[in-house]
């Protein structure tokens, strides 16, 4: 027995809403309290009424229920509808989305205090929560597309939250038109599907999909394509990845949020809800996996080589992502999105941590002017090593080892050699880069004042999130199996068992070799890395790796600077001009039409003759 | 449309002379006179000429506003009474609900008066003017 | 004969009027503002209510008036204009130095003539619904009549009103002459029977006169001077409760009359569509005042609402339903900003657009409301605005006039342009600019609260239009 899902569906995104209404309406009236306290409660009954619909659906018989609000405009056939669509996938994220979102949004109260505009910031991580919802919860692409665009605007606003320095303008322009790129992918995917298949309802389409195309179309595989290059821009995948790293200008509750639990997995999880067009088109569901595959080796070097902790956490996104597009690649779409739910546990934990370190450390976040602050900060240490734990996937304790095992374990089982080679190759990155995070923010010598002076949080609001999260890092977090066996096809590796046991034994060695390795290198032989990574060609691996591969200077120099010679060259060209000459003709117009307007009643009446007669001449002589 | 147009020629034709011939008429006068009769030009010609008295003072007096006011209000109340005359020729036939439209008609004519005369439109001397912009 | 049944339909038009009388009495009694303001929207509502009560009768005809569907849901429309005219004209008049209490008589009886309007069935009854909604306005324009713009603003109306009612008449008496009858089912049967050239004349004389009140191009250039002078609720009027009585009864005029469904007529009416959106779009281009902007924004406005009185038919009445609701909410809306941060005592209204620069950050609800009504008026997504004009585009492409929808598309793209212009204005900042601003308390004014609940409308209307569809489908099938 419980309310019904027509009033608790809409709730979970309109109370957000409120919150962003009632914040920005009070126009900096409300107290940096206040405004934290709208900004957390209305994101925590949020997910109480998650919960709740958690539980009812949980009781029920676990089909997808849909409601529909109402038709937006019902002119002829086309009549798009308002609807919101529930089943096991859209749950698992609304549960991530309002519940990490709550302990992100609580542990913020701590993280930004004293900050100047913090109603402002908790107005746009409100409207952020209910375009991620939107997303999620749209039962037709065309909301989903309106909660992709909110989420991507919310991410501009507030990567750029700091806006007095232009570096993070610009890194918040570069994450909005980066990922514009794959929207303008996504939207002409959505068009194509609506010319195809004629309509733009999700179920509809899953059903109308194998009816259409024939498995292996040509545009059953441009319209994936087209999907895919939408998830590649959001979920900050190979080669529209550039722009997370820099994302981390924002705020860390943001970064953790938005660039780690939910908005980078939006691309995950369209891949998986759109998993009927991908399932017909298995050649660019191969593409998903080795863009993935690529995308987290990319990814682990880069983590390498970064001194910034939250440049070290933002790569590491990036492969943890990566691992999900190589699970859907593989057809496990369920692995995908158990990982995606665990990452969202551990990274926020990650990310939370780091928070609570660059604060103690009064805005410290460079490793090279760190460490030896375990002592001084217990528990962002805890945070960290469990975090760490999770995302290097230590065997049997941990959450990732359970997601990230069960990828591991459907690339064998699919058959896809190559892809569980980038999935080990990954898994010893990991390790390695998560142990010289950690020894380097925790462990050897304090090298700056600034750490020197470290103050750790109190409070239950600081606390609470971490211990939270760290639980949740743990293997009780992977008892919480997303209910998605109704919504989500079959893996490749259902069944079978053959070979499993060995696997997890060669994972597990992966990770504990990285950690031994790292534990090796960075406790022992830390000047000898550092000489290494001084001269030769040592320094030149570590400045590629610390610029990501140089994907940004590459794209400055094949896209960016062409570009700008190609604006330039085409500035004076005959095609502008007949493009300006409809302006210039409007202008002209505008002029001579000005003219008419005299001011004089004579010319005005004088008007109305000559139109009368116009009129009485057209009509008669017609008849 | 021929056909129309020669029915209408038909039709109207004497109208057409009529016309004709009062332009004519009209052409035919001024252009005999101004043709016929002499000029003489003199200081005093152009002067306004009023039964041979010079005119005393410009034509273009200034009335008080009042005058048009009441005229107005005088034509209206008077056009709107001649409906009375509609009424009262067909007393019989429209019976009681013709009374009582007159009735709302009368009343509402009455309703105009008592304001007028309360905003003091109906009062020649400026005085009561006053009144009314002390109220504001 | 007049039975229970007509009093009882023409019950809103009765309040109206006795309402425009007790306010008359109740002037001449005592002078009180405030009081007057209230009496008159008291009287506005109960006339309203009666309006949804009477909903249910179905169409009642008298011999001068017809109470269907469509006059009916035109009497909601112009109630609720008035309405909103009434709670501005309060906040406007305030502080006049002259007699204010008059504004309000004028209002109502203007009310009353846009309700006779757009329910007439006889060409008597039009007449006379046009002569009453026109002749208040032209002392509604020249209400402060101390500025010269306000006066002249009522003179121009004055003239060129009685000009284009010139034409309306000799329309009138043309078919009258033809046909011999004056009531509209009856010229009707009397024209398809005997079509010819001067009936023709007559219905295209009637269409000047009624053009002109509609600022239909070349009948428009009175628009933006006389928008531009009048009192903001006296423009506001203008814009809104007289355009839609108008419109009704040409729409009306050309659904029912086969004189105005003629071959040449619908190709007239077509070019003038096209000629006026685009006129009216290309001369607010490089306005500077909001005024006038808005007039010519309401001269572009109808010319798109004509493409549904050329197509005719299909979706041609709801279309018309849904387009006047979302015209008017949005109208209200921006006139009413206009409104509130003028009052005739500080000189003229505040229209030139660099009184608003830089206005939100002094008034950033009033400039949030002014923003909506702008992008409502530019037809984006989620705003009522775009409902409309996706109304009358998706008639024009399924009635495949291809050159209408050329025109709206073209207009819509010149149109913004301006609309956009007006919106960076409000956002800029530049110390020392001259700067007009509303009283402090707008918000809890009558005014403000309406202002802001036009606001709400727009967006309300723009994502959840069903509601409203469906009660002009209802009028549609009542009307038709």
């Amino acid at each position: 027995m419980g309310l019904p899902m027509t009033l608790l569906l809409p709730l979970t995104f309109l109370l957000p809403l409120a919150g962003t209404l009632i914040l920005s309406i009070s126009r900096g009236t409300l107290s940096e309290r206040a405004s934290a306290f709208v900004g957390v409660a209305s994101i925590g009954l949020s997910a109480l009424v998650t919960g709740l619909i958690f539980l009812q659906f949980l009781a029920g018989d676990g089909a997808p229920q849909t409601v529909t609000l109402w038709t937006w405009i019902a002119v002829g056939d086309f009549q798009p509808t308002i609807g919101l669509a529930l089943d096991g996938l859209s749950l698992t994220m609304l549960g991530v989305i309002t519940g990490v979102g709550f302990l992100i949004h609580l542990f913020a109260a701590w993280y930004m205090r004293g900050e100047e505009g913090i109603t402002r910031f908790y107005a746009f991580m409100n409207l952020f929560v209910f375009s991620m919802i939107l997303l999620v919860l749209g039962d037709n692409l065309l909301m989903l597309f309106l909660g992709w665009e909110g989420v991507g605007m919310c991410s501009y606003l507030l990567i750029g939250y700091y806006y007095q320095h232009s570096t993070n303008g610009w890194a918040a322009f570069k994450a909005f038109i980066v990922t514009r790129i794959g929207d303008v992918f996504l939207a002409i995917g959505m068009f194509l599907i609506f010319l195809e298949l004629g309509t733009l309802n999700i179920a509809e389409i899953l059903q109308r999909a194998p009816e259409v195309w024939a498995r292996g179309d040509t545009m059953v595989e441009l319209a994936a394509l087209l999907i895919l290059g939408g998830a590649m821009g959001k979920s900050a995948q190979l080669p529209l990845h550039t722009w997370l790293a820099d994302a981390m200008a924002g705020p860390t509750p943001v970064s953790a949020l938005i660039h780690a639990a939910t908005m980078v997995t939006a691309g995950v999880y369209l891949i998986a809800r759109m998993n009927g067009i991908f399932t017909l088109a298995p050649d660019v569901l191969y593409l998903v996996g080795v863009i993935g595959a690529l995308t987290l080796l990319m990814a682990g070097f880069a983590a390498l080589a970064q001194t910034d902790i939250k440049r070290v956490l933002a790569y590491s996104t990036m492969s943890q992502i990566g691992y999900m597009f190589l699970a859907l690649g593989v057809g496990a779409f369920d692995a995908a999105i158990f990982h995606l739910m665990t990452h969202a546990f551990f990274k926020a934990l990650l990310f939370l941590s780091a928070g609570a370190v660059i604060v103690s450390c009064h805005h410290e976040q460079d490793m090279s002017r760190l460490g030896g602050l375990w002592r001084r900060l217990p528990l962002a240490y805890a945070g960290f090593v469990i975090g760490g734990a999770a995302l290097a996937a230590l065997p049997l304790i941990t959450a990732g080892f359970y997601s990230k095992d069960e990828i591991l374990w459907q690339a064998l089982a699919s058959g896809n050699g190559g892809l569980l080679l980038a999935g080990l190759i990954g898994a010893f990155l990991t390790s390695l880069y998560t142990l010289r995070l950690i020894i380097g923010t925790f462990h050897g010598e304090t090298k700056s004042d600034n750490a020197r002076h470290a103050e750790a949080g109190r409070g239950l609001v600081h606390g609470l999130p971490l211990v939270v999260l760290a639980v949740l890092s743990t293997f009780l977090g992977a008892w919480l199996q997303p209910p998605l066996a109704d919504v989500l096809p079959a893996s490749p590796g259902e069944g079978v068992h053959a070979w499993h046991t060995a696997l997890e034994i060669i994972a597990s060695a992966t990770a504990l070799a990285g950690i031994a390795l790292g534990a090796w290198l960075f406790l022992r032989r830390r000047e000898w890395l550092a000489r290494l990574a001084g001269q030769g060609w040592g320094a030149r691996l570590w400045t590629l790796w610390n610029h990501a591969w140089g994907f940004d200077a590459f794209f400055d120099r094949l896209l960016v600077r062409p570009y700008r010679g190609l604006v330039r060259l085409l500035s004076g060209d005959p095609l502008d001009g007949l493009i300006g000459l409809s302006t210039r003709l409007a202008w002209l117009f505008n002029a001579g039409l000005t003219r008419t307007q005299t001011g004089k009643m004579r010319i005005y009446a004088t008007s109305m003759v000559f139109g009368a007669t116009l009129v009485l001449l057209v009509l008669v002589l017609g008849a | 449309m021929n056909q129309n147009a020669t029915a209408l020629i038909a039709e109207y034709w004497a109208v057409g002379l009529f016309v004709a011939a009062v332009v004519t008429l009209c052409v035919f006068m001024i252009g005999a006179a101004s043709l016929l009769g002499g000029r003489s030009r003199g200081r005093s010609k152009s002067l306004p000429f009023e039964s041979g008295i010079i005119g005393a003072g410009s034509a273009r007096q200034r009335f008080s506003v009042k005058f048009y006011l009441v005229a107005m209000l005088f034509v209206i109340f008077d056009i709107e009474a001649v409906f009375l005359f509609a009424w009262s020729v067909a007393v019989r036939e429209v019976g009681w609900s013709g009374f009582w439209g007159a009735a709302i008609f009368i009343f509402i004519l009455l309703a105009g008066l008592v304001y007028d005369s309360r905003v003091g439109a109906l009062d020649w001397a400026p005085k009561r003017r006053v009144r009314v912009d002390d109220s504001i | 004969m007049l039975t229970m049944t007509h009093l009882v339909a023409l019950t809103p038009l009765i309040l109206v009027c006795i309402t425009a009388v007790a306010v008359m009495l109740g002037i001449a009694w005592q002078r009180h503002h405030a009081g007057t303001a209230i009496a008159s929207a008291a009287g506005l509502n109960i006339a309203l209510l009666s309006v949804l009560v009477i909903w249910q009768m179905g169409p009642v005809e008298t011999p001068l008036l017809v109470i269907d569907g469509l006059a009916l849901f035109a009497a909601i429309l112009i109630l609720i204009s008035t309405l909103v005219c009434v709670t501005l004209a309060h906040a406007y008049l305030e502080k006049y130095p002259g007699p204010r209490e008059e504004f309000y008589l004028l209002l109502l009886c203007a009310a009353a003539g846009g309700i006779v309007l757009a329910a007439s069935r006889h060409l008597a009854t039009l007449f006379f619904g046009l002569e009453l909604l026109s002749m208040p306005l032209y002392g509604m324009l020249a209400y402060a009549f101390r500025e010269r713009h306000s006066l002249e603003a009522g003179i121009k109306y004055l003239v060129l009103s009685a000009a284009a009612t010139a034409f309306l008449l000799f329309g009138m008496a043309l078919l009258y002459a033809q046909t011999g009858r004056l009531d509209l089912a009856g010229l009707a049967v009397a024209l398809t029977e005997d079509p010819n050239a001067w009936a023709l004349a007559g219905a295209g004389l009637m269409l000047v006169g009624l053009g002109f009140k509609l600022s239909i191009v070349p009948f428009h250039l009175w628009t933006p001077d006389v928008y531009e002078g009048g009192p903001g609720p006296a423009a506001t009027f203008l814009a809104s409760a007289s355009k839609v009585a108008v419109f009704v009864v040409l729409l009306r005029l050309v659904l029912v009359a086969p004189a105005f469904q003629g071959d040449w007529l619908h190709g007239l009416l077509a070019v003038l569509a096209v000629v006026t959106m685009l006129v009216g779009n290309l001369l607010a281009l490089a306005q500077s005042n909001l005024k006038r902007l808005l007039g010519y924004s309401s001269i572009a406005h109808f010319g798109y609402l004509m493409v549904a009185l050329v197509i005719g038919d299909g979706l041609a009445v709801e279309t018309v339903g849904v387009y006047l609701v979302t015209y008017l909410v949005t109208t209200l809306g921006a006139f009413g900003v206009v409104t509130l941060l003028s009052t005739p005592y500080s000189g003229e209204d505040a229209a030139a657009l660099h009184h608003y620069r830089g206005l939100f950050w002094r008034r950033p609800y009033l400039t949030a409301v002014l923003t909506v009504s702008m992008l409502s008026l530019a037809g984006i997504p989620f705003t009522a605005g775009f409902i409309g004009k996706f109304y009358i585009i998706a008639l024009g492409v399924e009635a495949e006039r291809w050159w209408l929808v050329g025109g709206i598309i073209m207009g819509s793209a010149i149109g913004l342009f301006y609309y956009l212009r007006v919106m960076v204005t409000l956002f800029l900042v530049e110390p020392g600019m001259q700067r007009r601003d509303a009283p402090h308390d707008w918000g809890v004014r009558a005014g403000g609260v309406v202002v802001l609940g036009l606001a709400l409308l727009v967006l309300l209307l723009g994502v959840y239009p069903s509601p409203m569809i469906e009660w002009v489908k209802l009028m549609a099938v009542a009307g038709s």
